[in-house]
């Protein structure tokens, strides 16, 4: 320490105590963290689209809307406006956590014949694929969702979902995936590819989906 | 005469709401009060805490594709899990304690997007896809 550097440091020590606990004391941390959440919205790794959030407590509210926006909430404040969050520090801060996310489900959508349990010829030739990628993931999951239109009742059509995905389900056991990893549900008729009124016949919302997980 | 019949005696058995797919350092699954230490492979259930230490992660896929990892030092509990599409219901709300989170919409996003909710100490985040990370500090 040189003379002049204890000089301003007695200055000021002399300074701080004539204030008495006025906002004189020296932070010697680092960029203050204080209790708080910071949200940031990122585009899809697969396609870039954007979904949106909405950030709020008590206090009030901020939405999420473009790619890499931001809000940060301090303790029971309100979140601070959007306000996009540099790439480099989604890298920094978020690199780590994003590269934990497990890989993406593959997604198999599979066809039947008309009036029939037989898949069509293009939709049997995607089982030994939907086999080959269950080999991309650790601890595999297979969910084998059947779908209906929206001819006949709910109940009925919950009922026949399963007995489609069940067919498919019997085909990816065939060609050598352990049963224990492939689960048959259904959708019924609540979850249409082709938004259609009650009672309409649509071939492709009659359809079985694979997911690979 | 009372009988008091133990809960278990009637639930049903619980379904698993995922899976966990990648685990590296200390990570732990707290489940009625009781702390494991996590593995690669293990089920996840509705009301299981996730638990990292110092360098751990940890990676889970839950059974409507949404997917949600956690960074080092990082807490969170999955306190509610409903995947019913046949029914129309659908919901998940992920309590973040602290930490680090990455989130990955699925299924029920697409079925119920109203029904997703992030909550923090300082907030609630409503989420209508796709991709998410959080920091929660806190105090």
């Amino acid at each position: 320490m040189t003379r002049h550097t204890r000089l301003i440091a007695l200055l000021m020590t002399t300074a701080c105590a004539g204030a008495l606990l006025s906002a004189c004391h020296v932070r010697v941390r680092g960029p203050e963290r204080q209790a708080g959440t910071l949200v940031a919205l990122l585009p899809d790794s697969d396609d870039g689209l954007v979904g949106r959030a909405v950030v709020s407590n008590a206090s009030g509210m901020a939405e999420l809307e473009a790619a890499r926006a931001s809000t940060r909430v301090a303790g029971t404040r309100a979140p601070s406006a959007a306000a996009p969050l540099a790439e480099a520090e989604v890298q920094t801060l978020f690199g780590d956590v994003l590269s934990t996310l497990p890989r993406r489900a593959h997604q198999f959508t599979l066809y039947f014949q008309f009036e029939s349990d037989q898949l069509t010829a293009e939709s049997r030739a995607l089982v030994p694929q939907v086999v080959q990628s269950v080999k991309d993931y650790p601890f595999p999951d297979v969910e084998v969702i059947g779908h209906t239109d929206t001819t006949g009742n709910a109940a009925s059509n919950v009922e026949l979902g399963l007995r489609r995905a069940n067919v498919v389900r019997r085909l990816l056991l065939a060609a050598g995936l352990d049963g224990s990893i492939v689960d048959a549900t259904s959708h019924g008729e609540a979850d249409l590819l082709v938004a259609t009124p009650d009672e309409t016949f649509e071939p492709r919302n009659r359809r079985v989906e694979i997911s690979v997980r | 005469m009372v009988v008091s019949v133990p809960v278990w005696a009637w639930a049903a058995d619980p379904v698993a709401a995922g899976r966990i797919k990648v685990v590296s350092g200390p990570v732990f699954v707290v489940r009625a009060n009781v702390a494991m230490p996590a593995a690669a492979g293990q089920a996840l259930f509705e009301a299981d805490t996730l638990r990292t230490g110092a360098n751990g992660r940890v990676g889970v896929t839950l059974n409507d594709d949404t997917r949600v990892s956690l960074g080092s030092d990082s807490e969170a509990r999955l306190d509610q899990f409903v995947y019913a599409p046949a029914d129309k219901r659908g919901s998940l709300v992920l309590r973040i304690v602290r930490g680090l989170i990455a989130y990955v919409s699925g299924r029920i996003a697409k079925l119920s997007p109203d029904a997703i909710k992030l909550e923090t100490p300082n907030a609630i985040v409503g989420v209508r896809g796709t991709t998410l990370v959080l920091r929660v500090d806190a105090r």
